[in-house]
């Protein structure tokens, strides 16, 4: 009698401890990510240390780089991360850790870089335009704005692209153009929602071609190509990367690429330039910093990132990734952020009374 | 058909095998936590995968989803705080067979229907994914809307007692669901310019704080009554013709699992209630459901693990996720360098194969893993409330943290415990008010872009067969629980009679 309660206690007790292990295992959560995260880094860390050493004596880094992530794991700034720091780390002969704080489509991690984090150096955020700048032209209540970065290097740019469904009767953007011409608004093209930047490349090709559609707002780029797709509607304004793979499975056609010339991986589609359409748009992530980190710390990173440039291993793993490499450090990519502000909030200011 | 075994001898390899066991027990530790969710360990397993061969590694954050699936319906049974949102029908049937001391019958009913829920799927992903994925692109905005509205019907079935009182629930649910960004033109509601709530109120961590919490301050104020849970010596698993009285409903149920899987963004959460919704709908005894009722139980139970294979299958024959986990898993997937879409059925067949035998076999280890584990978790119903209340809310501020990082999600979460607790002592059912969150979302974003879509006319619900067939049973079924349906289906026969008698 006596053993078994003893065993009854024993088990309660048992279960209290392993409710006790959860706590403790959950309380670790972030830095349960973080050890999986660098883990493998730091050991290759130091290989790499041991291999390059530091450039030119420059003491950053000595801690841990922590990146800000404002949107959940496993989404595009995330794949980002993911792809770029394994190799960036080799260059700048640090780790890096990730946090992530989703919400306002971003606008929760921007903020706090923006007013609550030391200017050191030690934490950084991926930065995704237009969608950090037009966030605060949409949501004035947001409490940052460029001026509080310190933009360091943009990585990829996924041009826009305008896709139909598979079976759509348009073969060609001169279809689509000739059948606006016609029918003004007589088209329903979809978008990831106002604000982002399928909407402004939207807005931007219309000013650009005098053509107007019926603007039908999505939950993201995934629920916006699918309603092309299924024929929800009869067009949608996407990113290349996001629709390659259902463009070579037929289950939708490309009519025009927003980008400056054809791209690799669609030689066959036009670029809105060609036709007359002088729109170049897309989605770009990078990396800034708060305002007013030392200098130092600034040119190691500027560094690190223009040598991925060359980076063999890293062009294949964006390349897999179907994520186009872009390139632009330090004042280059801050005046193209700058740009950016300049013809989004010029745009803004045209349509905003619709929405408001 | 070659993919399909070498998928197999895959699955079959030791390494895949311990992951399988590895992520089985993971997610059944991680579900049964109040607010650590299936999706948040997929996501926080992510990173560990990245070492290991895509095939394994995909196959154990599988198992661990499954495994989460279930996890979270053993302290929705034990100590009525469901551990993931797929969970919260559980509650009503099997936290009452608890309370009748059949704890162990409930615990094992629950876990013969999630086996079989996950078989079912799992064999259905494995026949006839890219058949079910092409109609997954098919529902649209319009097929979406009839879905919500035929939902949102279910509150009528979920107002036991006072049907005013379940309507007044249900309408505070569809407001909550209002908070946040317009989806149409981008204009935060009711944020009173909170960034933090922006993006809405988390549907987790409402109702983390909705069963959590009022049970936990319960817990403390019957110290001594809770004990009676303990007292279960019952057999764990059904008796043969206990099962045979549930077979059909864990069948029906699976069904309705797999296909609620296929609708984007609709996962366990929806397809437990849609489930238990129908099977009442259909049964003989609905005074029965919300007693502690075996097939109330068995139903929401199957059809949340059914939702893993449905979820999968947009998921692996398109690149559009099934559901919230499913949508972390295709980002696994990406950094893995498998870009999803319809190139997983062929480029990276075996990979994909692996995946799906792996969901199949995930299920059987669920089934011994889940029954070991299942019988020490019911000790924590020995543990005297006083102790398990702060171990409760404890868990409760953790997981909600975990959800966004957020401390502001956890003054959130105690602003619902509060509510919550008073709601439950007015004797206002809790159940639709979680429907009408769940659904809220779906309604007004397809409502609107239906209407844009089809330039502002009503009519384009009726044009569309599929939502005008869905709104028709929508529309019964609301006749049916008021009280002028009865009146004229009494009348109907009256007439009927007299004609007869003339």
């Amino acid at each position: 009698m006596l053993e078994v309660k003893f065993l009854k206690k024993g088990s309660a007790a048992l279960f209290l401890l392993a409710l006790i292990f959860v706590i403790a295992a959950c309380g670790n959560q972030p830095s349960s990510e973080e050890t999986g995260d660098t883990g493998g880094e730091n050991t290759s860390n130091e290989e790499a240390g041991e291999a390059e050493g530091s450039n030119d004596g420059s003491d950053y880094p000595t801690e841990q780089i922590e990146v800000l992530i404002g949107f959940d794991p496993g989404g595009g700034s995330d794949q980002l991360a993911q792809v770029t720091q394994p190799h960036l780390k080799n260059h700048l002969d640090g780790s890096f850790v990730n946090e992530y704080k989703p919400g306002a489509s971003g606008g929760v991690a921007w903020t706090e870089l923006a007013n609550n984090i030391e200017s050191d150096g030690y934490t950084i955020s991926i930065t995704n335009s237009p969608q950090v700048l037009t966030n605060y032209m949409v949501n004035p209540e947001l409490q940052y704005s460029l001026s509080d970065f310190d933009p360091i290097a943009n990585v990829v740019t996924d041009p826009a692209i305008i896709v139909v469904s598979g079976d759509s009767e348009f073969s060609s953007y001169e279809d689509f153009a000739n059948y606006l011409e016609e029918n003004p608004e007589g088209l329903n093209v979809s978008h990831s929602g106002v604000g982002g930047d399928d909407f402004f490349s939207l807005l931007r090709w219309s000013r650009a071609s005098n053509l107007d559609v019926e603007m039908i707002p999505f939950d993201g780029d995934g629920p916006s190509w699918q309603a092309a797709a299924g024929g929800d509607v009869d067009a949608s304004f996407n990113n290349l990367g996001v629709v390659y793979s259902q463009i070579q499975e037929g289950n939708l056609k490309a009519l025009a690429v927003a980008s400056d010339e054809r791209s690799d991986m669609l030689p066959d589609v036009p670029t809105l330039k060609e036709l007359d359409v002088d729109v170049v748009a897309g989605s770009s992530r990078g990396y800034s910093a708060p305002k007013g980190i030392p200098e130092e710390a600034k040119k190691e990173l500027y560094d690190a990132f223009e040598q991925l440039r060359e980076d063999e291993e890293f062009k294949t793993a964006l390349e897999e990734a179907g994520l186009p490499m872009n390139i632009m450090t330090g004042e280059e990519y801050a005046e193209f952020l700058e740009q950016e502000e300049e013809s989004s909030s010029e745009i803004w200011e045209e349509v905003k009374g619709e929405y408001e | 058909m070659n993919e399909l075994m070498v998928g197999l001898t895959n699955v079959l390899s030791l390494s895949t095998l311990l992951a399988l066991a590895g992520g089985m027990i993971l997610g059944l530790f991680v579900g049964s936590m109040p607010g650590l969710s299936a999706s948040m360990a997929v996501a926080i397993l992510l990173p560990v995968t990245f070492e290991m061969d895509p095939a394994t590694g995909i196959s154990m954050l599988a198992s661990l989803y499954m495994g989460g699936q279930y996890g979270g319906s053993i302290l929705a049974i034990l100590v009525r705080t469901p551990g993931t949102p797929a969970a919260a029908a559980t509650v009503l049937d099997g936290y009452k067979m608890t309370e009748r001391g059949q704890a162990g019958k409930a615990l094992g009913t629950s876990l013969v229907s999630s086996l079989i829920g996950g078989v079912i799927s799992g064999i259905v992903l494995l026949t006839v994914a890219p058949v079910l994925g092409q109609l997954a692109l098919s529902i649209g905005a319009v097929e979406l809307f009839a879905i919500a509205v035929l939902g949102l019907t279910i509150i009528a079935s979920l107002s036991a007692g006072s049907v005013i009182k379940g309507l007044l629930s249900g309408s505070i649910g569809l407001l909550i669901s209002f908070v946040g960004m317009d989806p149409i033109t981008g204009t935060p509601r009711f944020a009173f310019g909170n960034m933090y709530l922006f993006d809405g109120i988390s549907f987790v961590i409402a109702l983390i704080g909705l069963f959590s919490i009022p049970q936990a301050l319960k817990l403390v104020e019957r110290n001594k009554e809770i004990v009676k849970a303990s007292e279960f010596k019952d057999k764990m698993l059904p008796t043969w013709k206990e099962f045979k009285s549930i077979k059909n409903t864990i069948a029906g149920s699976s069904v309705i699992g797999v296909l609620t899987g296929l609708i984007p963004g609709a996962g366990g959460d929806t397809a437990s209630w849609f489930s238990y919704n129908e099977t009442k709908r259909f049964s003989k005894h609905k005074e029965k459901f919300g007693t502690g009722y075996l097939k109330g139980l068995a139903s929401p139970e199957a059809a949340n693990n059914a939702v893993v294979g449905g979820a999968l299958i947009p998921t692996i024959t398109l690149g559009i996720p099934g559901s919230s986990t499913t949508a972390v898993l295709l980002g696994g997937l990406m950094i893995h360098g498998i870009m999803p879409g319809p190139t997983l059925m062929t480029e990276h067949a075996d990979v994909t194969y692996t995946l799906l035998w792996a969901v199949l076999f995930s299920s059987v280890f669920l089934f011994v893993l889940g029954l070991l584990y299942t019988k020490i978790a019911v000790s924590v119903t020995k543990i005297p409330g006083k102790v398990l209340a702060p171990v409760i809310v404890l868990l409760c501020v953790i997981g909600t943290f975990a959800v966004n990082n957020s401390m502001f999600d956890v003054y959130v979460m105690f602003i619902f415990g509060i509510a919550g607790y008073f709601i439950d002592k007015l004797n206002i059912p809790v159940a639709p008010l979680i429907v009408g969150m769940i659904l809220g979302a779906m309604l007004d974003t397809s409502l609107n872009q239906a209407l844009k879509i089809g330039d502002g006319s009503w009519l384009i619900f009726l044009k569309n067969p599929v939502s005008a067939v869905l709104l028709i049973i929508a529309l019964i079924s609301i006749l049916q629980s008021t009280p002028i349906f009865s009146k004229f289906m009494r009348l109907f026969i009256r007439n009927n009679n007299q004609s007869l008698n003339q």
